[in-house]
């Protein structure tokens, strides 16, 4: 087949076109299509994920949605610990454009020096600083508006704490990723601490969601936490803590509030103490929470529990006379002696004396094994069971070990350890008629039941012992408050320092329990080495117990037991220790 | 079937337009629904930081501080207080619900 194509009439152009020429254009034209045919299958079939991803990436964003970590409450749901949204600047230096003006502002804003924000700015190889993280809300938005390309704002969340530092032994802080690092926010972490959650959108040019793709992961909040703790109970236990420290030029001390219906910690203080919110230059000793980490031999405090147990086996009854003249007593070749010398007392009067001798005595007729089942049971040498980082269980050896002089010491505290918490907690049984309370940090309304350690009778007439200390004749006057009837335990101890004891430093405290008639409270206070001239748990510990009885009850709603009228301190004797 | 087809036709690119009309108001509607719930949390979080900030206006520390040194008030005692037994309506109350009535000027609440 051949053809001859007349392009034109111009006789240059009147040559015959060879044939093969239109056949060539015609398969270039195939080829080009079939080309374009394979390139689209290629596009469509073949890679189609791939162009597909790098479609959405233009377009679809994955966004964070973050959670909050749940609020720490204290009983009557005020706040103690919340998360408040605290931004956090960051910049890309080499993408940052900074004029003088702006930088003095920015620095300003910031509160940092000009020279330190151009020097984080100048070191153009990094692609990512952290300018000033957690910034207050309302200056990261001068910050934005200061509209500086290169800087930008990272959502962040800052735990707040109201209280600041009466409350921070309890309530602990976090870090800045928002991770417990002490207290409460610690050891409950898992249950403050939500879950983030992420959703996938489609962002339009102007960078607006237009659209939700994909699956939305919804992000769950932390749980809030009630504790049991009563935010002014703790903040007044902290502040007559805090001035008796101060008074007696101390070195440091603690206070427990244990509501002995429900087991429920009221208050747990302890100075020298620190805010939460400034913590540059902490010092173990502020960050200590003493009242369950510190361990101390209790020394006369625990002579109403060896008192209990003679009452338990009927050596004694509160009226028997014990001879405890001439104040001192020998056993296998140490003498224990008392203050003063006490003669003829009654074993009320043992214990509202404080009698080393007298306690001794009664506790030299018991068998070893029967003092440890006391002590053990009534909680020391075990670790209290409260969710708290460091919880301290002291010391309670196994009875087999014990010498004669051991047991004889023991019975007045020395030779074993414990912390204040335990002891408040081991005072619950004679507030209880004879039942250890359980103790919570977490609240609960209803009573809790405890475990019986003895009869009703026998704790009762403890109580009772306990109430003479505080009135006249006994060794804390200092201990009674207007309107409340209390009962409790004064206990000076000298402090071991390596292997024997120091010769001028003392502990004093005083553990004690209010109203007498029917106890809703104990209260346990702590003063570690005052040096303002007075020592005894009497005179430095007893005045805070009382103060803290006093508010804490008020606060309670507790109606006074007692006819009010100005009471006159009595002349407090010296106890033994 | 020639008119068939153009009315077929011209509903298909009705239909078309219509669609993008659509699609495009229902963007726009996500982008408002999606502005107002960034908004709604945004003023959650401000709830919270000023609920802590009220709260931090009115901690023990700071009402004591205020009440003792600008008020001029003191701590209640047993000493102040009258004590009055208060008996609902329908029966007697149980004694810890009894309020407590505070006489004399200035004190503590």
């Amino acid at each position: 087949m051949s053809r001859s194509i007349q392009y034109t009439a111009s006789p240059l152009l009147a040559s015959r076109t060879p044939v093969w020429r239109s056949k060539f254009v015609v398969g270039a034209i195939a080829l080009a299509f079939s080309g374009l045919a394979a390139r689209a299958a290629y596009i469509q079939v073949v890679a189609n994920d791939f162009f597909q991803h790098q479609g959405e990436v233009r377009f679809a964003r994955t966004l964070d949605l973050p959670s909050n970590r749940g609020r720490i409450l204290d009983r009557n749901g005020m706040i103690l610990a919340s998360s408040v949204p605290s931004p956090s600047i960051w910049a890309i230096p080499e993408d940052v454009e900074i004029d003088k003006v702006q930088l003095q502002r920015l620095a300003k804003l910031l509160d940092m020096q000009v020279s330190d924000l151009a020097k984080k700015l100048e070191d153009e190889d990094k692609t990512f600083v952290w300018i000033k993280r957690q910034i207050e809300d309302d200056t990261a938005k001068q910050v934005a508006a200061l509209n500086i390309k290169g800087i930008y704002q990272r959502k962040e969340y800052k735990r707040e704490y109201p209280e600041g530092e009466s409350a921070v032994h309890v309530v602990g802080f976090t870090n800045v990723e928002d991770k417990g690092q002490e207290g409460v926010e610690l050891t409950f972490n898992k249950e403050l601490s939500g879950r983030n959650g992420s959703r996938r959108v489609i962002k339009d040019r102007l960078g607006r969601v237009v659209e939700d793709v994909g699956d939305l992961i919804p992000p769950v909040d932390g749980k809030d936490l009630q504790l049991s703790i009563d935010s002014k109970v703790q903040f007044f236990a902290y502040q007559k803590l805090r001035d008796a420290v101060v008074d007696n030029k101390a070195k440091a001390g603690s206070v427990v509030v244990l509501d002995v219906v429900t087991g429920e910690v009221l208050a747990l203080a302890n100075y020298p103490s620190y805010s939460p919110s400034k913590r540059a230059n902490l010092s173990g000793a502020q960050l200590r929470n003493r009242v369950l980490t510190d361990t101390f031999e209790p020394g006369s405090t625990m002579k109403p529990f060896v008192i209990a147990l003679a009452l338990e086996k009927g050596l004694v009854k509160p009226e028997t006379v014990i001879q405890t003249a001439p104040g001192k007593i020998t056993i296998s070749g140490s003498t224990i002696s008392d203050a003063h010398p006490h003669g003829a007392l009654t074993v009320n009067e043992v214990i509202q004396k404080s009698s080393n001798v007298g306690t001794v005595k009664m506790a030299m007729q018991m068998q070893p094994r029967e003092m440890w089942e006391m002590f053990s049971q009534v909680g020391l040498g075990q670790k209290p069971q409260v969710p708290f980082p460091g919880v301290v269980s002291g010391r309670l050896r196994a009875y087999k070990t014990w010498r004669p002089i051991e047991q004889a010491t023991m019975s007045y505290g020395y030779g074993l350890s414990t912390s204040l918490f335990q002891l408040a907690r081991a005072y619950s049984v004679f507030a209880r008629e004879g039942e250890l309370a359980p103790v919570t940090l977490l609240k609960s309304t209803q009573p809790a039941p405890g475990v019986r350690v003895m009869e009703a009778s026998h704790a009762n007439e403890v109580l009772h012992m306990l109430h003479l200390v505080t009135g006249p004749g006994g060794t804390a006057p200092k201990a009674q408050t207007m309107g409340y009837s209390v009962g409790g335990k004064t206990g000076t101890a000298h402090k071991q320092e390596g292997k024997g004891y120091a010769d001028k430093k003392y502990r004093g405290f005083f553990v004690g329990v209010a109203p007498i008639d029917n106890p809703r409270i104990v209260v346990a206070v702590m003063i570690d080495e005052p040096t303002g001239g007075k020592y005894f748990g009497g005179d430095v510990a007893a005045p805070v117990f009382s103060e803290t009885v006093q508010q804490t009850l008020r606060m309670l709603g507790v109606q006074p037991d007692m006819a009010v009228r100005p009471q006159v301190v009595a002349q407090a004797v010296e106890e033994s220790f | 079937m020639i008119r068939l087809n153009l009315v077929l036709l011209l509903a298909v690119l009705a239909s078309a337009v219509y669609l993008v009309s659509v699609q495009y108001d229902s963007r726009r509607l996500f982008a408002e629904l999606d502005k107002s719930r960034s908004e709604s949390k945004r003023l959650e979080s401000e709830f919270g930081r000023l609920q802590v900030e009220k709260r931090a206006q009115a901690t023990p520390s700071r009402v004591e501080r205020i009440a003792r040194e600008k008020l001029q008030m003191r701590q209640a005692t047993p000493g102040i207080t009258t004590y009055v037994n208060y008996s609902a309506p329908n029966g007697p109350a149980d004694a810890a619900s009894q309020p407590a009535i505070t006489k004399g000027k200035g004190v503590l609440p």
